[in-house]
């Protein structure tokens, strides 16, 4: 069945940041989709080995990252994530 | 199937750019096997236009749907009620598809296309499409090998090649086959290479484009159709 997809968040003109100068301390909020099968366990091999990564990444365990699709990446511009990481 | 090619984006965005609300409504048959506006185009295309007027400042809400076809009516139903409530609909369906849907909505709301719509092709390769038919409705394959000198020769001649033909290619650009010569080829092949000399006379181009919208009406099926809404009428009482 057909359906509209409505924008989950809706942007206030008066909430949209102005530009401004990048602090020094400024870090970048990164997504980084990882597949199942091989980069996701690489990460959990990581924490096994007692590895650290920055705080500022997050990561989106997919099956396989064949299932990402340009909407996924586009909707985490949307939502204010500074850049997508894609390892699969 | 039909091909076409997303509109440049500023060129979108000009045009939406002073509604309030808008709905970009995709078509999964054609335009969506192009790339340019099945329903995945539309989320994207949506998405970029919230980003779009997110950085312009614009206050703007852009949602997206998409129907399995926007040259039928019965695929609209659905959705008819919610499309009805934006300020506007931009389709990156086929000219079809956004002229079918303009006079659906006869005025309400305007339909604005989000797609080029380009030619008739087929698609050889994934990411090729190549145009195959120029529909003139008067088809002559049956004595060019398949190959429709219509559209796939640039002058669109009905017996043999033109003098710029090229060791198998087109004058007008390296990367056009020449049609004629694929025709004798295939001709060759088939062993009926002396079907090409019989002279085919000034072609007849009033089933072309030039005189208005052309109509196929099925006697049958529109008889059938309106023997069914009588029986369904006669039923209500």
């Amino acid at each position: 069945m057909a359906d509209v997809a409505e924008a989950t968040e809706r942007t206030p003109v008066s909430t949209i940041e102005k530009p401004q100068d990048i602090p020094a301390e400024w870090q970048p909020n990164v997504l980084a989709f990882a597949c199942h099968y091989c980069a996701f366990a690489a990460a959990d091999l990581a924490g096994v080995m007692r590895l650290s990564y920055p705080p500022n990444v997050k990561i989106i365990r997919l099956p396989c990252t064949g299932k990402l699709d340009h909407i996924h990446v586009l909707r985490a511009f949307e939502r204010g994530i500074d850049g997508v990481f894609v390892a699969g | 199937m039909i091909v076409g090619q997303q509109k440049p984006f500023d060129e979108i965005w000009s045009m939406v750019r002073d509604f309030k609300k808008v709905l970009v409504y995709g078509c999964n048959t054609c335009v969506a096997i192009c790339h340019a506006g099945g329903g995945k185009e539309a989320e994207i295309l949506a998405s970029m236009l919230r980003m779009k007027a997110a950085q312009e400042g614009v206050d703007m809400q852009v949602d997206s749907a998409a129907i399995e076809r926007h040259c039928e009516p019965e695929f609209f139903e659905p959705l008819d009620e919610k499309v009805r409530t934006y300020d506007l609909v931009l389709s990156p369906a086929c000219g079809v598809g956004v002229n079918f849907l303009a006079d659906r909505l006869a005025g309400a709301i305007p339909v604005y296309p989000g797609i080029n719509t380009s030619f008739y092709g087929g698609v050889p390769e994934a990411g090729f499409f190549v145009e195959l038919c120029g529909g003139c409705g008067n088809c002559i394959l049956h004595l060019t090998g398949g190959i429709c000198p219509i559209v796939r020769c640039s002058k669109s001649l009905m017996n043999g090649p033109c003098g710029g033909t090229n060791n198998g290619k087109c004058e007008v650009s390296d990367q056009t086959d020449c049609a004629w010569y694929l025709i004798v080829e295939r001709m060759k092949k088939l062993g009926t290479l002396e079907k090409l000399l019989e002279v085919q006379p000034p072609r007849d181009w009033s089933t072309g484009t030039h005189g208005g919208p052309r109509r196929v009406s099925l006697e049958h099926i529109r008889a059938y159709e309106e023997k069914e809404e009588k029986n369904a009428a006669t039923e209500g009482k």
